[in-house]
């Protein structure tokens, strides 16, 4: 395994031999967000699952503020994880603002990518004059706040556990409470930074490869109106309602998630 | 207590009471309580819940559970709360914001579990929920205590990494470049640049000085002049008032809407101006622009807000401010030393030239080669005699262009009255500088069309004429012309000509120059002092600076006299080895970081400890000796450390005594295991204190024990506790007409 690879933490499951599929997550949590979609696709698809550095069991010295400062660093890791796993004709299933994150990759190395799924994408979350996305300046920073009281389950004495670096105490990882949404408050107050105050609707127009926008029903992150505003500027785009709600729908309704990304696949 | 013989049984009492409705308990219970199906909407809710938030439980049951959350809560219930349960089938510890019903908030920790299916679906959320205001807001003010710890630690560093940039940077551009990049480092802004007031000798009391920016970066050209426009005229003023910020508002829009709009084009919302300045008097002024916009970001800023400078920020700037202002004195002492050095080897030159010509022709063709080879690209000599004016030599750099130069030849200067700026320097007898030669005075002084193709081809931008005159004669004139590829000449350039002017004139003797350069090193020196001490209660002080009489050289030796904030008094005396500009260079470097380092007021002990501590890294060149004192004057409280350097003197009702100070290793000299040792003691009311440098004490004919035994006779027989009367005694009593080396000289009475 090369060094991007434990650098992201990328597992690799499925047929070897199927087209890949790479699953970013989103804002929050990690890669364990898709472990109910994911089984499905293993059938017949290479699955690839990574975290971003500062989330999950990504290498946390390798977090630098200036490249991760703007969604293009996101964006290049992706690219290298393809790069180095020798992936071709990708399907880039990207969540939330990793949606985003893959409109960036696509921009960066087009050969790579031959398909693209994005669940509850939102290419500027604050309102700016017509255009809605459903935030206001003082919602964000309210959010931040929250980031700031909930650092969970993070402490400095954790944190070498958290970063893998302890693999003799494994007893620390068991006390390990809200394990899967861990980050550094710090990276995690600049990695909400960039996801919210992104504006990424000027780059939506050079998406080239056929795309899927799953939009939630009542998704308070990313509403109605915007997944339309981002099927309608994504060219050729195909666009799914799904019944479930909220914002997760991998975790609140996989069956219906993974049904419509196999219709659109197939299709 | 009366009653039954069962009630009084402390045990049935207690179960009686632990027989509690199930019910109450949850309906009561000391935390809210509520269940939620999969997509958030409450299906039940406990009394405690609906008590806190206001809300009846018909207002509840129904709504979605993140409905009640703020709007940050609700994506972090997205993003963090709803997934976790999902994976891990409880969440624990999350704090959220509950917003009431009369949308006050009330603060809580919430846990919560899933409950499943045999499938493994969520059907239901349980969550209880616990009050958290006062603990949130204890974290809160833990959280912005760190923060604003880190703010501070950072500020400290910027400053030493200030100080030290600032001792590295030799010249004005080095200064300049350091404060432009910190300046804007310390406020994230945008742009910065460094505005300068133009250095400008021969401009007259009346002059508005000009303005140049010395270095930029990231701010519009466009809105840099349209801000030197603005300041002209009340230049003065805009320095005088400190650190402000100009705000891209209607006032500025409506005053000065020419940088209202330059700011908007260059997508700037406020400047930050922050003064420049040595020793009080104003240097320039660092220029920062803040934009609305920090990188790709969309700005928290609402678009129209102001963006408040912190105080600490502005105390931070204006430091940076001062700190630039004493490197830029220092390095323009280099840059002044350096071009000294070039100027005194071009005049060594052209003395050696004009020496070796045969007759007044041959001077002259001489002088136009040196002149075009180093100072010039045209180099034109009119010369006046009975006859009328006569133009011997024409000369250009570039031999190619020497027949456009020769073309220039015939036209020697007219009689009549032209505004020739070499006609102008015969009238007035002085230099006539053109620092830019505009098509308007070119067409005036150009005596027929061909001349004036000749000045367009040879792309001339400037000019300095320089009259030669012996014995209050004019006898020519030399001009000088610089093409748009070498650029305008400088005040330095018009210095240079005059002085080769003033060669070919007087055929000035090596004696008069060296007198010259003597002349200008000792003001420079003394420019680098400080000023006189500040006025003190309760201390009566005078200090002396005298410098050695032989040579050239101009030596270490500094004072230094500073009030602290806390009533105390630092003092300083101190000599760098070697009396050469570096020792000078050296000397004024380790001011600024002594004056730097008061910030903190450490201890003269750990002063000297400080010091050596940082000597490598401050890239001082050479060793020094110093002595470091601190004094209360309500109370006499001294204490002083000394650097290798002489013992400090103590007058006390005619009685004159060393104070024992044990001196520990030279200002970087190599270390040794001995730390810095501190004399502290009381300064007697009616006594004196005299630091001095070793130049006092040291003379030719007798080693310096010799020179401190004398001392103290001298002192003990002054007579005086005055320090003014007491520096002239000691020195007319220690000195004579000649000194081998300068003398500091520090002498300080405490009065009542």
């Amino acid at each position: 395994m090369g060094s991007v690879l434990t650098r992201n933490c990328v597992t690799v499951s499925g047929v070897p031999s199927g087209r890949p599929m790479v699953f970013a997550h989103g804002f929050g949590c990690d890669q364990a967000m898709w472990r109910f979609v994911a089984p499905d696709f293993e059938v017949d698809h290479r699955v690839v699952l990574f975290d971003h550095v500062g989330a999950g069991r990504s290498d946390l010295t390798a977090y630098d503020p200036e490249k991760y400062g703007s969604l293009r660093g996101y964006a290049s890791d992706i690219v290298q994880i393809c790069r180095d796993l020798g992936l071709s004709d990708v399907v880039l299933v990207g969540h939330s603002v990793s949606a985003m994150i893959g409109v960036l990759a696509l921009q960066e190395a087009p050969e790579l990518f031959g398909a693209m799924v994005m669940i509850g994408p939102n290419p500027r979350y604050v309102d700016d004059g017509d255009y809605v996305g459903g935030f206001s300046r003082a919602d964000i920073g309210g959010l931040l706040d929250a980031l700031d009281s909930n650092h969970l389950g993070w402490s400095a004495q954790m944190a070498p556990v958290i970063m893998g670096n302890h693999p003799d105490h494994p007893e620390l990882a068991e006390e390990l409470t809200n394990s899967f949404c861990r980050t550094d408050p710090d990276i995690a107050r600049q990695f909400a930074r960039v996801t919210f105050l992104s504006d990424n609707r000027a780059d939506l127009a050079d998406v080239a490869v056929p795309t899927l926008v799953l939009q939630c029903s009542e998704d308070v992150i990313a509403p109605d109106v915007v997944g339309t505003y981002v099927h309608e500027a994504v060219p050729g785009s195909a666009f799914t309602r799904l019944a479930a709600t909220g914002h997760v729908p991998h975790l609140s309704a996989p069956e219906e998630t993974t049904a419509a990304i196999r219709a659109f696949l197939t299709g | 207590m009366t009653g039954p013989p069962g009630e009084s049984d402390p045990r049935a009492q207690l179960g009686r009471l632990l027989e509690e409705d199930p019910a109450d308990l949850y309906e009561n219970a000391p935390m809210g309580y509520l269940s939620a199906l999969p997509d958030g909407r409450i299906v039940k809710v406990n009394r405690t819940f609906c008590a806190w938030t206001g809300r009846s439980p018909e207002d509840l049951l129904g709504i979605r559970f993140q409905d009640l959350l703020t709007i940050g809560g609700r994506v972090f219930h997205e993003t963090h709360l709803l997934p976790l349960l999902r994976m891990q089938g409880a969440v624990r510890e999350i704090a959220l914001d509950v917003v009431r019903m009369d949308g006050s908030l009330l603060p809580c920790l919430i846990n919560a579990v899933e409950l499943r299916d045999d499938d493994g679906a969520p059907v239901l959320m349980r969550a209880t929920l616990f009050e958290a205001t006062a603990r949130r807001r204890y974290e809160r003010e833990l959280l912005s205590a760190q923060r604003a710890a880190e703010a501070s630690e950072a500020r400290s560093r910027m400053v030493q990494q200030v100080v030290s940039d600032m001792a590295a940077a030799t010249s004005v551009a080095d200064v300049a470049s350091v404060i432009v990049e910190r300046g804007r480092e310390a406020l994230g802004a945008r742009g910065a640049a460094l505005v300068l007031v133009d250095e400008d000798p021969s401009g007259g009391v009346d002059r508005v000085p000009g303005l140049h920016t010395e270095h930029a970066v990231g701010l519009p050209a466009e809105l840099l002049h349209e801000l030197r426009v603005a300041a002209i005229g009340q230049l003065a003023l805009e320095l005088a008032q400190g650190v402000r910020t100009v705000t891209l508002d209607d006032r500025l829009r409506t005053g000065r809407p020419e940088v209202a709009a330059a700011m908007l084009a260059g997508g700037l919302s406020s400047l930050v101006l922050v003064p420049v300045d040595a020793d009080s008097r104003r240097l320039g002024v660092l220029v920062l622009g803040l934009g609305a916009v920090g990188g790709d970001l969309i700005s928290l800023d609402e678009p129209e807000a102001v963006r408040a400078t912190e105080p600490a920020d502005v105390e931070l700037l204006w430091t940076l401010g001062r700190q630039a202002g004493q490197a830029l004195e220092r390095a323009r002492l280099h840059e002044e030393t350096a071009r000294q050095a070039e100027r005194s080897a071009f005049l060594l030159e052209a003395a050696r030239l004009l020496a070796e010509a045969a007759d007044v022709r041959d001077t002259v063709e001489r002088l136009a080669g040196l002149a075009v080879e180093r100072l010039a690209d045209v180099c034109a000599i009119d010369l006046a005699s009975e006859q009328g004016m006569t133009r011997p030599v024409v000369r250009h750099r570039d031999p190619a262009l020497q027949s456009l130069a020769d073309e220039l030849r015939q036209r020697q200067l007219p009689q009549r009255e032209t505004p020739h700026p070499g006609m102008e320097a015969l009238r007035r007898g002085r230099s006539v500088w053109v620092r830019e030669l505009d098509e308007e005075l070119l067409t005036a002084i150009t005596l027929d069309p061909r001349h004036l193709e000749i000045a367009h081809e040879l792309e001339l931008v400037s000019m300095i004429s320089v009259p030669f005159v012996s014995e209050g004669r004019a006898l020519g004139v030399i001009t000088l012309a610089a093409d748009a590829r070498r650029g305008r000449f400088t005040a330095a350039d018009v210095d240079v000509a005059e002085q080769l002017a003033l060669q070919v004139a007087l055929v000035v003797a090596k004696a008069q120059r060296y007198e010259l350069d003597v002349h200008t090193s000792h003001t420079l020196q003394a420019n680098l002092l400080p000023p006189p001490p500040p006025e003190v209660a309760g201390l009566q002080m005078a200090v002396r600076y005298l410098a050695a009489t032989q040579g050239v050289e101009v030596g270490g030796d500094f004072y230094d006299v500073v009030r602290l904030p806390d009533d105390q008094v630092a003092l300083a005396v101190g000599d760098v080895v070697g009396h050469d500009i570096t020792a000078a260079a050296t000397m004024g470097q380790l001011n600024s970081v002594y004056r730097a380092l008061l910030v903190d007021r450490p201890a003269p002990s750990a002063m000297i400890d400080r010091l050596q501590a940082s000597w490598s890294l401050l890239g001082l060149q050479r060793m020094a000796t110093a002595l470091f004192a601190t004094l209360h004057p309500a109370t006499g409280q001294l204490r002083i450390a000394s650097a290798g350097h002489l013992p400090p003197l103590l007058l006390t009702a005619g009685h004159a005594e060393f104070l024992p100070v044990t001196p520990s290793r030279m200002l970087g000299a190599p270390p040794a295991p001995a730390p810095a040792m501190e004399w502290a003691g009381v300064l007697p009311i009616g006594a004196t204190l005299v630091l001095f440098t070793d130049g006092l004490v040291e003379s030719r004919s007798a080693d310096i024990d010799t020179g401190l035994a004398h001392l103290l006779t001298a002192a003990s027989a002054s007579g005086t506790s005055d320090p003014d009367e007491l520096c002239d005694r000691l020195l007319a009593e220690m000195t004579g007409a000649h000194r081998a080396d300068d003398i500091a000289l520090l002498a300080l009475t405490r009065t009542a």
